[in-house]
């Protein structure tokens, strides 16, 4: 039995665990990629699709409360290992049978005051109706040996398979961070809520179990939140005092069959006026989730209340202009895949009135 | 290459890394449909506005400037993709010429396809070919880029008006005596006035052997091996260096001309006698203190004699030159001011008249800074009258202010070295065969002895040289202090 693990290996300057070269889930990620772009072969590619659709939003706990009292933070400046992932993913063009998409996911880690990334990708795919099934459960199934994978119900809908391949490269990501990384901290995009269609409770949990294993905390950090209490953005909700400090919430109540598995903050970190809704890993003592926040604030740069680590993981893995026209300029030599300019019908047939995000 | 934007005479083309397209480069952009083709060559490199570059750059320095360090798993090997995008480069390129039917004509009021065109970069020789510049009397200047021989030739340097320009220890007095040996193997006469006395050695190789040239190389040193005897002088010509030369005003040049011809008619013109006939002059005080100034400043000259036998004659070298072409040499280093004014003046003088009695068909002149003895009507004379004459000027200055400005808009050929400063650029690119943008674009980076050659030589299509090497023996390097210390 294979036992999959990240080698360590010694540079000049930092030991940073690092993934072999030849990790099942990225050489899946390849095979699937070459296996579907070779279907589109001589195929004209459209280069101004229309934007993807996005995930609707959870629904929002009701009976929300936040508590007035800050939690005050004091910066602990311990040696700690500061961890964060991200991941993107960009349509790069339609086909007559479906979408082609690329996917990229960036870990970077702080230590001795140093950054380190490792970026995964991109890993570009051919996605359609006919092979979305395959594409995406032989992914989840290589991924996460899932007992639930491979079966067509969880299959999600064409236009939805960008977010949902980079959900799943990220959930991996994570949980290989969670199996590495000892005493750190651990920061996600987003939030921890779980039972969504791409968050799986079990998943969630396996990640976070992973994480406490290890002795390390997952903090999770939503850039935007949707949660209100009297019609306010809790993020808005803030007090007079002095940051770092965090506000606790209560009463977070999902519907079925979302699970909250962290506790809801409001995190200011800086005293900037600005905060961010911050999930905390339930399963952990109070104090150690405390404690967290205040090595994170010893160990990392936060401007704007984000930390750095977290910002320069979103960085390293969204895609720039350049890049996708490197892509395109990649599909179109290695796959032979015409680049066509079909015409915006909404510029067609309201000239400058149609511009995207006019209603 | 991709044809990307045209405004006015300017066409932008989008190049990629591999292509390898640089300034002074020409390209060629073929419609086939059109039957045409537009002949351009790039005068500036650009990188291309690709959208998402400033991200990308940005994202590698996040980390208070220094790069972040980390790896990419790229497994499908995009980044190379990247970097080719990245990389890509605009090239701003000015159209020379149409191609049509196989002539050339410098229209560039039509507008090639976009989509369909094809570019393709043009090799010297092939532009050559369509430009028809070869001919009976080829002059090699040098190699170009694509490592081919740009060939000019000596016909289009007849009747024309040349400048040499660059800063200083660029290679102008190189192609100065490149020219002026090629026009010599042709059978020109050729004077030179040698400012710095590097000419003289022409006719010897590198490593003291005679060359080629050695027979036809007068080299005429003032008040040594080259004197003027007082009484084989023409009256204009003594004016002339009167006049001009040493500024004698009307009335006291009046009272010369009477005393030279009284003189002349008495069979008594000596230097001896004609100090005699000023001192006994039955004239105003003033006048004739004039006249004894100008008359000692002849004598102290050392330039005229009343020994023909000491006389080398200037006709004569000219005459020698004539049949089987020669350089006469007029070395002016050890003369001052006033007496290289007087040189010049006679020999300039004797040109004249030896063209104007058909003694002499053409003269091709070099004058290496020549500001610093030509006085201020000449530079009209040259570029009208003297042409008309025969004499075929070429300017060889590192000042090109100190050329007048008729001379570069009567240019008909320049040869450009390098210059950084802009206000020389913008003074050289007043020449009408030139346009500015090509003169600020390319010559501010030309590499030593490389030469952008411009006008009738090259039919108007601008060349970038690296100017040949030559087997003579050459005098013009600086004398350096430090060097035997080496």
């Amino acid at each position: 039995m294979v036992i999959e693990q990240y080698t360590i290996t010694t540079t000049p300057k930092y030991n940073f665990p690092q993934p072999t070269p030849d990790t099942p889930l990225p050489q899946r990620f390849l095979e699937l990629s070459i296996n579907s772009l070779r279907q589109v072969h001589n195929t004209p590619l459209q280069i101004n699709p229309q934007p993807l659709l996005h995930p609707a939003p959870t629904d929002c706990p009701t009976q929300l409360q936040l508590k007035r009292q800050p939690l005050t933070l004091t910066p602990n400046h311990q040696e700690t290992t500061i961890a964060a992932v991200d991941t993107s993913t960009i349509k790069i063009g339609e086909t007559k049978t479906g979408i082609i998409i690329a996917i990229r996911g960036a870990t970077v880690q702080r230590q001795n005051r140093n950054y380190h990334y490792t970026r995964l990708g991109p890993f570009i795919f051919h996605v359609t109706e006919e092979n979305k099934n395959a594409v995406y459960n032989n992914l989840e199934r290589d991924c996460f040996h899932s007992p639930h994978s491979g079966s067509y119900r969880f299959t999600p809908p064409l236009m939805q398979m960008p977010t949902r391949l980079a959900s799943l490269l990220e959930r991996w990501l994570q949980t290989r961070l969670a199996r590495t990384a000892n005493n750190a901290v651990i920061l996600f995009d987003g939030s921890l809520t779980s039972g969504t269609i791409d968050t799986p409770v079990y998943r969630m949990r396996e990640i976070l179990s992973a994480a406490r294993r290890n002795h390390n905390t997952v903090l999770a950090f939503s850039k935007a939140t949707s949660m209100r209490i009297n019609g306010y953005l809790i993020t808005d909700l803030l007090p007079q005092g002095e940051a770092p400090y965090l506000l606790e919430t209560l009463g977070l109540r999902f519907k079925p069959p979302t699970v909250p598995l962290g506790d809801v903050y409001v995190a200011r970190l800086h005293k900037a006026n600005m905060a961010f809704r911050l999930d905390i890993d339930c399963e952990i003592p109070t104090q150690s989730r405390m404690d967290a926040v205040e090595r994170l604030l010893g160990n990392d740069a936060l401007q704007n209340s984000y930390p750095e680590t977290l910002r320069l993981a979103h960085i390293l893995c969204t895609f720039t202009a350049n890049e996708v026209l490197a892509m395109q300029h990649f599909i179109t030599r290695r796959h032979g895949i015409q680049i066509v300019n079909r015409p915006d019908m909404h510029r067609l047939l309201f000239g400058p009135f149609g511009r995207e995000g006019y209603a | 290459m991709k044809l990307y934007k045209k405004e006015g005479n300017i066409i932008q083309v989008l190049s990629f890394p591999t292509e390898n397209a640089e300034k002074g480069d020409y390209l060629m952009v073929e419609d086939a449909d059109a039957a045409k083709a537009l002949i351009v060559q790039v005068i500036d490199v650009q990188f291309a506005a690709v959208p998402g570059v400033l991200e990308e750059l940005l994202r590698t320095l996040p980390d208070g400037g220094e790069p972040i360090q980390g790896e990419d798993i790229d497994p499908l090997e995009i980044a190379p993709h990247i970097t080719y995008i990245q990389d890509a480069s605009l090239l701003v390129c000015k159209i020379r010429a149409t191609l049509e039917n196989g002539v050339l004509s410098p229209s560039s009021s039509w507008l090639p396809s976009r989509s369909q065109s094809l570019i393709r970069k043009l090799s010297v020789p092939a532009l050559m070919k369509l430009a028809k510049v070869d001919g009976e009397r080829p002059v090699i200047l040098g190699g170009t880029k694509d490592s081919s021989l740009l060939t000019v030739d000596a016909t289009d340097l007849d009747g024309t008006l040349n400048i040499i320009t660059g800063k200083k220890g660029c290679g102008k007095s190189h192609l100065s005596k490149l020219l002026m040996a090629s026009l010599v193997g042709y059978k020109a006469t050729v004077v030179i006035f040698d400012l710095n006395g590097e000419y003289g050695s022409i006719g010897m190789t590198n490593d003291g052997r005679r060359n080629m040239y050695y027979d036809k190389i007068y080299a005429l040193t003032p008040s040594q091996n080259f004197k003027v005897a007082i009484n084989q002088l023409h009256l204009n010509v003594v004016l002339g260096i009167l006049v001009n030369a040493l500024h004698l005003p009307g009335t006291s040049a009046r009272e010369f001309k009477r005393i030279w011809k009284q003189l002349k008619d008495q069979g008594k013109l000596t230097l001896a006698d004609l100090h005699e006939a000023i001192r006994s002059c039955n004239c105003n005080q003033h006048v004739r203190d004039a006249l004894a100034s100008r008359y000692f400043s002849l004598v102290n000259s050392g330039f005229f004699t009343d020994n023909l036998a000491e006389a080398a004659l200037l006709e004569d070298s000219l005459l020698k030159a004539k049949t089987q072409g020669g350089a006469i040499i007029v070395n002016l280093k050890n003369t001052g001011n006033i007496d290289r004014q007087i040189i010049v003046e006679y020999v300039l003088g004797k040109l004249v008249d030896s063209l104007q009695a058909w003694k002499l068909k053409a003269v091709f002149l070099f004058a290496e800074e020549a500001h610093l003895y030509l006085r201020e009507t000449y530079w009209d004379d040259i570029v009208t009258r003297m042409r008309h004459f025969g004499i075929f000027t070429t300017f060889i200055t590192n000042q090109p202010d100190t050329v007048q400005e008729t001379i570069y808009r009567q240019a008909d050929n320049i040869f450009l070295f390098n210059f950084t400063n802009e206000h020389d650029l913008d003074v050289v690119s007043r020449a009408a065969r030139v346009d500015a943008e090509t003169v600020r674009s390319i010559a501010r980076d030309l590499p030593p002895h490389h030469c952008l050659t411009l006008g009738r030589v090259v039919r108007d299509f601008p060349m970038v040289t690296r100017v040949r090497s030559l087997d003579l023996k050459t005098m013009g390097e600086t004398r350096l202090f430090f060097a035997a210390q080496k």
